[in-house]
């Protein structure tokens, strides 16, 4: 029998709750001067077991089943939906999705400047298909604008890297810094 | 009222006067723009708060907040599309209007009802908190523990999809609470063994994740299309109702603001519901509810005056309690314990320039609301044109800056995106994320509360329904709890959607 993606969701949530449970069934549940660290995760992921066992029971059994027939909110409805969208909204959202991805990886290696303007190039020019010179103006003044206004003016901590150090060794040399 | 004084001494330093025009500039133009939320917004911008004078900041968040409930009639009068849930009902009778070339009317009325509940609200809640915080002062940990379960039921009450899933998230949010050490042993839990979890997941990867990314998510799938923006009127004069709308818009705006603080101060209650109650009463005590959905002056004066009345309702338990009433005031309360800020019943006595900071902060901003909204209308607007290829590249890299600045560690980054993609999996499924959120920023104190209570009683279940007030809160958890059992009509959404679609295309 075919799966539903809610109930592959309720799935997942039942699964969350049952790793929570058992990594909560370790610690200590009473010690000398009262209720110890895992009386509460336990009680929680007890419950959310149960809960999710009744989602999963309740939720609709087949992908098609007609609307009004489930218990999706209206935010269901406020947010676009994969099964619904066309090829190209399709082709943008994994763009976007690898978008997502090279920006853990790049704040993770590359530092701030990189990530800005590799990310920015393919979300604008990738997914959505802007010209070459507008993407690239863009991506170097997000960059920019990111290093400058947050990283240097507000003294936000930024992910670093090679472009970042030399952005600030140019700043220092001038004086800036 | 020398308190209040001081507030507005706070507030009229020129930095914080400054910080407040920019919470409620951006509040309205968060509101245009459907889809991005006052919570995306305070998300975003709660890291780079960090490095900014305490009262200042709060005052710049909470600015937003209220921003927010002026900035989606605009769009909502203008386009019939609601920048925010809770400009919903505006959208039936204020595009009416607009349509028949009552546009500068529409939102003179909605500005001016704004104004005067928002205005009233903040006097009440001047006037309400500190005998409200003297009685919640004598509150042992069984109640304060029963008070904030009631608070969560009650918001899983007012969801309005299903029941159990929004209990499940309030699971899973009071859960997330408890990964890292626990507060009062020390001991990691709930790691799976990733060390950076021992510090616990915050709140603004949290929040960016689910609501900032997946919001981004859930714009790539959308179609970009242009938008139809009826004419805003060119002058000043052209905002203002005629007599006959002026007399008619009265009655709705007074009723409007009692209903929506009343509303607000409910945990889950809040602005949108605020909207609605408005609307029906609107329409019930009308001696022309035909008119209702074909521009009727009082469909759009009440629902508007409830709107703002409800935000300001909803600090008073934020301020009073340290008990947020929705999903925002939840962030607002995270923004509030970052800052080294306990909202409850003492703020008042160990942190009055704050409060009376924040409150002052409300006033004025009511005021520049009124003088940005009317003249800017046409510039706000504008703000619609701004293609998807430069808002999410924007948003991405705010999300990476808001993100990564919180403990400079990229494993916040990958935390985000993670709660980014399941966030938007949730809000296909219907899952109600804004629960989360609230459940995740109370599950520390409710956890506090709840082991001193049991501690006090070795362990005796019974001390939380000792007290008359902790059995009633008790009470009003397990009738709410049994609801969300019972099979659900679709009572709400379908007695919404009908007036919804009356106003047509």
């Amino acid at each position: 029998m075919m799966m539903s993606g809610a109930r592959w969701t309720a799935l997942g949530l039942l699964l969350a709750a049952v790793a929570t449970f058992w990594q909560a069934q370790s610690l200590p549940r009473w010690s000398f001067d009262g209720p110890g660290t895992g009386i509460f995760p336990l009680v929680l992921s007890g419950i959310a077991i149960a809960l999710s066992v009744l989602v999963l029971i309740t939720e609709r059994r087949t992908p098609d089943a007609p609307a009004g027939t489930d218990d999706s909110t209206d935010d269901s409805e406020a947010v676009a939906r994969y099964d619904k969208a066309g090829p190209v909204e399709r082709r943008v959202f994994h763009i976007y999705l690898l978008a997502l991805a090279l920006l853990v990886a790049g704040s993770w290696w590359a530092g701030f400047i990189v990530t800005a303007l590799v990310v920015t190039i393919v979300i604008m020019r990738f997914a959505e298909g802007v010209g070459w010179r507008s993407t690239l103006i863009t991506a170097v003044t997000v960059a920019l604008v990111g290093q400058l206004g947050f990283g240097w003016l507000l003294q936000v901590s930024l992910p670093e890297g090679p472009a970042d150090r030399a952005l600030r060794d140019l700043l220092r040399a001038g004086g800036l810094l | 009222m020398e308190n209040l004084i001081g507030g507005f001494i706070t507030v009229f330093q020129p930095a914080t006067l400054a910080y407040c025009f920019i919470g409620v500039f951006l509040g309205t133009v968060v509101g245009i723009l459907p889809g991005l939320g006052p919570l995306t917004t305070i998300a975003l911008l709660l890291p780079i708060t960090y490095k900014m004078d305490v009262t200042s900041a709060l005052i710049m968040l909470s600015g937003i907040y209220y921003g927010v409930a002026y900035g989606g009639t605009v769009t909502s009068v203008l386009m019939r599309i609601p920048g925010e849930a809770s400009s919903v009902v505006t959208c039936l009778d204020g595009y009416e209007m607009a349509r028949k070339g009552r546009a500068g009317a529409a939102l003179g009325i909605a500005a001016f009802g704004s104004f005067f509940a928002g205005t009233v609200g903040v006097l009440a809640i001047s006037y309400l908190s500190p005998p409200l915080s003297r009685w919640v002062l004598a509150f042992g940990p069984a109640e304060y523990s029963m008070v904030m379960l009631a608070g969560i039921a009650l918001v899983t009450y007012f969801t309005n999809g299903s029941k159990l899933k929004a209990l499940l998230m309030a699971a899973f949010g009071l859960l997330l609470g408890t990964v890292g050490s626990d507060p009062q042993t020390g001991s990691a839990r709930l790691t799976f063994g990733v060390f950076h979890l021992i510090g616990g997941i915050d709140l603004v990867p949290l929040a960016i994740g689910l609501f900032g990314i997946s919001e981004v998510l859930s714009m790539a799938l959308t179609k970009p299309e242009k938008m139809k923006v009826l004419p805003p009127p060119s002058t000043l004069l052209g905002f203002l109702p005629n007599r006959e709308e002026a007399r008619r818009s009265v009655a709705p705006v007074v009723r409007g603001t009692v209903m929506g603080f009343l509303v607000g101060l409910i945990p889950g209650g809040g602005a949108v519901l605020a909207t609605f109650i408005s609307y029906a009463t609107e329409r019930k005590l009308s001696k022309h509810p035909e008119e209702f959905g074909k521009g009727a002056v009082e469909g759009l004066a009440g629902p508007e005056a409830a709107n703002n009345a409800g935000t300001a309702g909803a600090f008073v338990p934020l301020l009073c309690m340290g008990v947020p009433a929705n999903a925002i005031t939840a962030l607002l309360l995270g923004a509030f314990m970052i800052h080294g800020v306990a909202p409850g019943p003492t703020i008042m006595e160990r942190q009055p320039e704050i409060f009376w900071g924040i409150v002052a902060s409300m006033y004025v901003g009511n005021i520049m609301l009124l003088v940005l909204n009317l003249p800017l209308i046409g510039l706000f607007v504008r703000v619609l044109d701004v293609p998807r290829a430069w808002l999410a590249s924007i948003i991405l890299m705010v999300c990476l800056v808001g993100v990564y600045s919180t403990n400079s560690a990229p494993m916040d980054v990958l935390l985000a995106v993670m709660f980014g993609v399941t966030g938007y999996v949730l809000r296909r499924f219907g899952y109600d994320l804004g629960i989360v959120i609230l459940a995740y920023v109370l599950g520390g104190i409710f956890e506090r509360s709840v082991r001193r209570a049991l501690a006090i009683s070795d362990g005796d279940l019974a001390i939380f329904v000792s007290t008359p007030l902790s059995m009633a809160f008790a009470a009003i958890t397990v009738v709410l709890v049994i609801i969300a059992f019972i099979p659900r009509r679709k009572a709400v959404s379908a007695a919404m959607k009908p007036a919804v679609s009356e106003a047509g295309p």
